[in-house]
C-alpha cells in the first residue's frame, strides 16, 4: 500500500513540469479565451470591456454577413477537396514506386520528400514569390512563352482557391506517400498471386484487395491529415492574406478568420467565440474518430 | 506479355517518374537557380535552369549585408533550449503515462488528447496576456516557454505512444536481474525507443526553426528576430527588388532543416506513426 502511494507520487512528480508547461501555455489560453469569448472586447474596449454572455456566438452562428459560417463552409471544401487528391494521387505514385524492378524507386522517394523536407513557409513563400508572382514568377513567364496572357494567381477567389490547395497539395503529398508506400510494402505479396492468376486488372485488384489491406495501417495517418488539413493556416495566410501585401482575393478558412479578427480588426471578443466553436467541433472530431476506431477494433 | 513490352513499360515508367520529380522540385530548383544567376534581369522571359553565369554575390549579400547569421544565432539558440527542455520534460512525462498506474492517468491522457486538437495560433492573444505582466515579451526565455508549452502535449504523445508497444517484459526480466527503476529506463527502455525520440526531438526543432508568426508578434528589433520571422520580414519589406537575395536567404535557410531531416527520415515512419500523431 505505502510502495503503490509512493508509486503516485513519482508519476506525478515525473508529469509535473510538462503539465505545468501545458498548464500555461495550452490550457490557460483556452480558459482565457473562453471567458474572454463572453465580453466585448475589442479596439474601442481594451480595458472596459464587460460580459456581454453568448452574443459574440449568436453574432458567430446565427448573423451570416459575420463571414464565420462561409470561412467554415470553405474550410469543409478546402479539407474534403484536399484529402480526396491526396489520398488518390498517394495511392497511385505509390502503388508506382512500388512496382517490380523499378530499379530507382529509393532516388524517387528522396526526390519526392523534399517539399516535406524544406521548411514549410520558406517553400510558400516561394510559391508565392517565385512561381505566382504575377510580373516575375515563373508560372506567367511560362504563360508568356506560350503566348497567353499573364493571370494573376492570387486575386481571385477561385483561382487562390485553386493555388492554395494546390500549394497545399504539393506540401503534404510527400508524407502520404511514404505512409501508403510503407502499408503497400506491408501487404503479403503471396496474397496477391491468386488474384493476378485468376487475371484480376491493376484497379480491380487495388479495389477489392489493396485498399482494404491497406485501411487499418493508413488509418492513423489519414486521420492525422484529415486534422491538419482542417487547421491549415500557413499556406492561405502567407499566399494571400501577409499583413500590408494582400493578393485582394478574400479566401478565408476558419483559422485565418479567427486571426483575422483577432489581430487585424481586433475584435478580440467576438474573435474568441469563433475560437472556442472550433476547438468544440474539433472536440467532437476526435471524439468521433475515436468511437468509430473503437468500434471498428471490435 | 511479351520482354519488348515489358521494357518498353518500365522504361515509360521512369521517364514518367522523373517527369514528376522535376516537376515538384520546379520551386526550389527556380529558387537555386535565380540565387546562382549573375544576369537576373526581373522582367526576362528567358529564364533556364541552368544560369548562364555564375554568381556567388547573392549569398554574399545574404550572410554579411542583412543580419542572417545574428537570426541564424537566435534561431539556434532557441531551437536547441526548446528542443532539450522539450525532451526533459517529455520523457519523465511520457514514461509516467505509458509504464506507471496511477489514478488519474487515463484522465490526463484523455485530456491531453482534447488538448492537441486546439490550434495553437488561436492562444497567441491569451499567451501575451499571460507573459507580458511578467515581462516575458521581446525575450528568448519566453518564446522558449511557448515553444515548449505547444510541443509538450504532441512530446508526451508520441512518446507515450512508442513507449506502449516497447514490450515491458525486457524491463522486468532486467529487473529480475538486479536493474533499478533509473538503470532500466535508462539502459532498457530509451535505447529501444530510439526512433520515437530522435524523431520527436526533430520535430520540436523544425517547429521552432519554422515557427514565424510567435516570433514576429512577440519580438521586436530585427535583431531579436529568428531566421523564419527574418526572412518572413525580408520578403514584405523589400521583396520585389530582390527577389535573387531573398532566393538566396531561402536556401540558406532550408540547408540545415535539409540535412537533419534526411539524416533522421529512417526513423521518420516508426518514430511518428505508433503515437499515433504529427507534429
Amino acid at each position: 500500500m505505502g510502495k503503490r502511494r509512493y508509486g503516485a507520487l513519482y508519476a506525478w512528480l515525473a508529469l509535473a513540469p510538462a503539465l505545468a508547461l501545458i498548464g500555461l501555455i495550452v490550457v490557460f489560453p483556452i480558459l482565457y479565451t473562453g471567458y474572454i469569448s463572453l465580453t466585448n472586447m475589442n479596439i474601442y474596449h481594451w480595458f472596459t470591456f464587460r460580459i456581454i454572455g453568448l452574443r459574440n456566438y449568436i453574432n458567430a452562428l446565427f448573423v451570416f454577413d459575420s463571414g464565420f459560417l462561409s470561412a467554415l463552409g470553405v474550410t469543409a471544401l478546402w479539407t474534403a477537396l484536399n484529402m480526396v487528391f491526396q489520398l488518390t494521387v498517394a495511392f497511385v505514385m505509390a502503388s508506382l514506386l512500388n512496382i517490380e524492378k523499378l530499379r530507382y524507386r529509393k532516388v524517387y522517394k528522396t526526390l519526392l520528400m523534399f517539399p516535406w523536407a524544406m521548411p514549410g513557409y520558406v517553400s510558400i513563400l516561394l510559391w508565392r514569390n517565385g512561381m505566382f508572382n504575377s510580373q516575375f514568377g515563373l508560372l506567367n513567364q511560362w504563360m508568356e512563352r506560350l503566348g497567353l496572357e499573364p493571370v494573376r494567381w492570387l486575386s481571385g477567389d477561385v483561382s487562390a482557391f485553386l493555388s492554395s490547395m494546390f500549394v497545399n497539395l504539393w506540401l503534404a503529398l510527400p508524407f502520404m506517400i511514404l505512409i501508403m508506400d510503407g502499408a503497400l510494402q506491408s501487404v503479403d505479396r503471396s496474397y496477391y498471386e491468386s488474384a493476378v492468376i485468376e487475371g484480376a486488372g491493376w484497379f480491380k485488384r487495388s479495389v477489392s484487395l489493396t485498399i482494404p489491406a491497406i485501411k487499418p495501417i493508413i488509418a492513423p495517418a489519414v486521420v492525422i491529415t484529415l486534422f491538419t488539413t482542417f487547421k491549415q493556416f500557413d499556406v492561405i495566410y502567407l499566399l494571400t492574406r501577409q499583413a500590408g501585401a494582400r493578393t485582394g482575393a478574400n479566401l478565408h478558412t476558419v483559422l485565418t478568420y479567427a486571426y483575422e479578427n483577432a489581430f487585424v480588426t481586433n475584435n478580440y471578443g467576438f474573435s474568441s467565440a469563433v475560437s472556442m466553436i472550433l476547438f468544440f467541433l474539433l472536440i467532437g472530431f476526435s471524439l468521433t474518430t475515436k468511437l468509430r476506431a473503437r468500434r471498428a477494433a471490435q | 506479355m511479351n520482354k519488348t513490352a515489358k521494357r518498353a513499360g518500365l522504361l515509360l515508367l521512369n521517364v514518367f517518374f522523373i517527369a514528376v520529380c522535376f516537376g515538384v522540385l520546379v520551386p526550389i530548383l527556380y529558387a537555386f537557380s535565380v540565387s546562382l544567376n549573375a544576369q537576373n534581369s526581373i522582367l526576362g522571359t528567358d529564364f533556364s535552369f541552368i544560369p548562364r553565369a555564375l554568381t556567388l554575390e547573392n549569398y554574399r549579400a545574404v550572410l554579411f549585408d542583412r543580419p542572417v547569421l545574428l537570426w541564424l544565432g537566435n534561431t539556434v539558440t532557441l531551437a536547441l533550449s526548446s528542443v532539450c527542455i522539450a525532451m526533459l520534460v517529455a520523457v519523465p512525462g511520457a514514461y509516467s503515462l505509458s509504464r506507471l498506474r496511477f489514478k488519474g492517468r487515463k484522465s490526463v491522457f484523455n485530456g491531453l488528447i482534447l488538448l492537441y486538437s486546439f490550434p495553437a495560433i488561436l492562444s497567441m492573444f491569451a499567451i501575451y496576456r499571460l507573459l507580458s505582466p511578467i515581462g516575458l515579451i521581446n525575450t528568448k526565455a519566453g518564446l522558449i516557454i511557448v515553444y515548449v508549452g505547444t510541443m509538450a502535449v504532441f512530446g508526451l504523445l508520441n512518446l507515450k505512444g512508442y513507449f506502449d508497444s516497447v514490450p515491458v517484459e525486457i524491463e522486468e526480466a532486467a529487473q529480475i536481474d538486479g536493474a533499478n527503476g533509473l538503470q532500466t529506463v535508462m539502459l532498457i527502455l530509451l535505447p529501444l525507443a530510439k526512433p520515437a525520440l530522435i524523431v520527436t526531438g526533430m520535430m520540436v526543432l523544425i517547429y521552432v526553426w519554422n515557427e514565424y508568426i510567435y516570433a514576429i508578434t512577440f519580438m521586436t528589433g530585427a535583431d531579436n528576430y529568428t531566421l523564419a520571422a527574418g526572412l518572413y520580414s525580408l520578403q514584405a519589406t523589400e521583396m520585389s527588388g530582390s527577389w535573387p537575395v531573398f532566393a538566396a536567404a531561402s536556401i540558406v535557410v532550408s540547408l540545415p532543416i535539409l540535412a537533419v531531416f534526411f539524416a533522421t527520415q529512417r526513423f521518420m515512419v516508426s518514430g511518428l506513426t505508433a503515437g499515433g500523431v504529427k507534429g
